[in-house]
């Protein structure tokens, strides 16, 4: 079934009105960064779950995550079940957001000068932005791989249609900041979830709820089901897993600007607490459709353990299982809103880790090097100035190495070890900053430079795997925090805000 | 394997049914606090000037 006239107006219908809609942020912004960067900290209960979860909502999460359940079946489900459960703990417990968002911070990397020192606030922002762009890096590419493959745009458009897409999303966050994020991701989180849910049913329809079931065991046997016997899995994934997800729910720069903008730390908290519910969802259901393309589809050559997806005579990769099952299935009309639901989880995704990831940069990279060169503070007016400029930059990044660049392996790992580079040891120093009255500098300096070696290492240079490559980055991280802060001097920095970045 | 189908079919039965839910709740609640929102940024705007 094509993409018909009818779907292409469902499409353009919805990103007229989503830039428009955005474009309304410029009205609420002013003069203040605070406005622009953390919606000026006026952020209810429920557009905080709708903006959380539509930035951690993107076609890039549907494809890792169905790519992941064709490959392991149901055991995929203990990925997701472990983040929902973390996001659902660190809620309930106010571990690390209730502390962040009473000390009113923009960015996490700002915590490090708070505690630590300038010059480690300025090393966190640099690898906080390296590992976020190279993490965000891969997202272009995979989205267009969605889009021309669901709406047949033949594949040498795919440049121009991500290009627009892209200029789209930064002209509204650009003008409009936080403010404009949030509006959006009101629209873009209810359209999304309307195609979650519409595409849920039509796979578990078209498949068979039986027939998925049957594929997973013939396939996979037992190893489909229990992640503690799926050689890709097993403890360590398990264990490596928890750790990274209670470091991404506290200090993944993006998930915190949302903590940082609620109204009060007790918002954060249910924030927090209800997004993780959706995150099951987030996690659990696109992997069910990745199991429906496998009992669909799943009849080519094995890759891997498993049979690739052929659909119409031609083999495809696993990660195209899922778009290709939902070029299939899907009806006239269903298909341009399930469209139009990705294009919007992509925009919310983007848009908000643009923000985030140019925040870094010009609130942890430029404004602490103008400071250590004793420059004069630029004012709140400049600040959003060097912010928009950043956005520009970390665009252009990303329009040539998200369209050239190819992930090795699955995506879902890629960008967990990415993402590891600079968690690992943000979130050591943070939980240990908070919680270990010793945690020093020295410590802080050896766990960050030892969290991100453990990452890039292993995994780029010595090509081990995630897991292993995720293990050593927190241990080591661990390691250096303690090691460091018991040789360093102990000192007793004060929590204070740190003077012309915070208000 | 019995006992991981019926508790991942469980799990993604909540998870599905908690989604929808959480959906229809936020889609009706979050356009009033937009609204809020933009009443509290308007305020701090005049207060700043």
């Amino acid at each position: 079934m094509g993409f018909t006239y009818l779907d292409w107006s469902i499409v353009a219908i919805y990103l007229a009105a989503s830039v428009a809609v955005g474009l309304l942020g410029k009205r609420f912004i002013g003069k203040n960064v605070s406005h622009y960067l953390v919606a000026g900290r006026e952020l209810g209960l429920y557009i905080g779950i709708a903006t959380l979860a539509a930035t951690e909502i993107g076609t890039i999460t549907f494809m890792y995550n169905a790519e992941l359940g064709y490959r392991y079946g149901f055991s995929a489900f203990s990925a997701a079940l472990i983040s929902g459960l973390a996001m659902i703990i660190v809620g309930r417990t106010g571990f690390v957001i209730r502390r962040f968002r009473e000390m009113q911070l923009m960015t996490v990397p700002e915590y490090f000068e708070r505690k630590y020192s300038l010059g480690l606030r300025l090393l966190t922002g640099i690898l906080v932005a390296l590992g976020g762009i190279l993490n965000m890096g891969v997202f272009l590419r995979i989205e267009g791989e969605f889009l021309t493959i669901v709406s047949g745009i033949p594949g040498r458009y795919l440049v121009l249609t991500m290009t627009v897409i892209l200029l789209l999303e930064v002209l509204y966050t650009v003008v409009g900041g936080m403010v404009s994020v949030v509006i959006t991701d009101f629209l873009q989180y209810v359209l999304l979830s309307v195609a979650t849910i519409l595409v849920s049913i039509y796979a578990v329809h078209y498949a068979g709820w039986n027939h998925i079931v049957d594929k997973v065991s013939s396939t996979m046997n037992v190893a489909g089901f229990n992640p503690l016997v799926n050689p890709k899995f097993g403890l360590t994934f398990v264990i490596w897993q928890l750790l990274l997800w209670f470091s991404l729910h506290t200090c993944w720069q993006t998930t915190a600007m949302r903590m940082f903008s609620t109204r009060s730390p007790e918002i954060s908290r249910k924030v927090m607490t209800w997004t993780g519910f959706i995150y099951l969802g987030r996690g659990m259901l696109p992997m069910l459709w990745g199991i429906a393309a496998l009992t669909l589809f799943g009849a080519g050559p094995m890759d891997r353990g498993v049979p690739s997806p052929v659909v119409n005579g031609r083999t495809l990769k696993s990660l195209d299982a899922m778009p290709a099952m939902l070029s299939q299935i899907l009806h006239p009309g269903i298909k341009g809103i399930v469209v139009a639901g990705m294009l919007a989880a992509t925009m919310s995704v983007n848009s908000s880790y643009l923000l985030g990831w140019s925040s870094i940069i010009s609130q942890d990279v430029v404004l602490p090097m103008r400071r250590l060169l004793q420059k004069q503070p630029l004012s709140s007016r400049a600040q959003i100035v060097v912010n928009r400029v950043a956005n520009l930059f970390v665009s252009l990044f990303l329009m040539f190495w998200g369209l050239y660049y190819t992930p090795p392996g699955a995506v879902y790992l890629y960008l967990n070890v990415t993402g590891t580079i600079f968690l690992a040891g943000a979130f050591v120093c943070v939980a240990g900053g908070l919680y270990w009255r010793r945690a020093n500098t020295v410590g802080g300096y050896s766990a960050m430079l030892m969290g991100a070696a453990g990452a890039i290492v292993p995994f780029f240079f010595l090509h081990w795997n995630e897991t292993i490559a995720g293990f050593a980055a927190f241990g080591l991280a661990a390691v250096g925090l303690v090691v460091g802060s018991v040789l360093g001097r102990p000192q007793n920095a004060p929590l204070m805000s740190v003077k012309g970045t915070t208000t | 394997m019995r006992a991981w189908q019926i508790f991942w079919s469980v799990s993604l039965l909540v998870a599905g049914c908690s989604f929808a839910f959480i959906t229809v709740v936020v889609a009706i609640r979050g356009f009033e606090d937009l609204q809020d929102l933009f009443r509290r940024l308007h305020h701090q705007q005049d207060q700043d000037e």
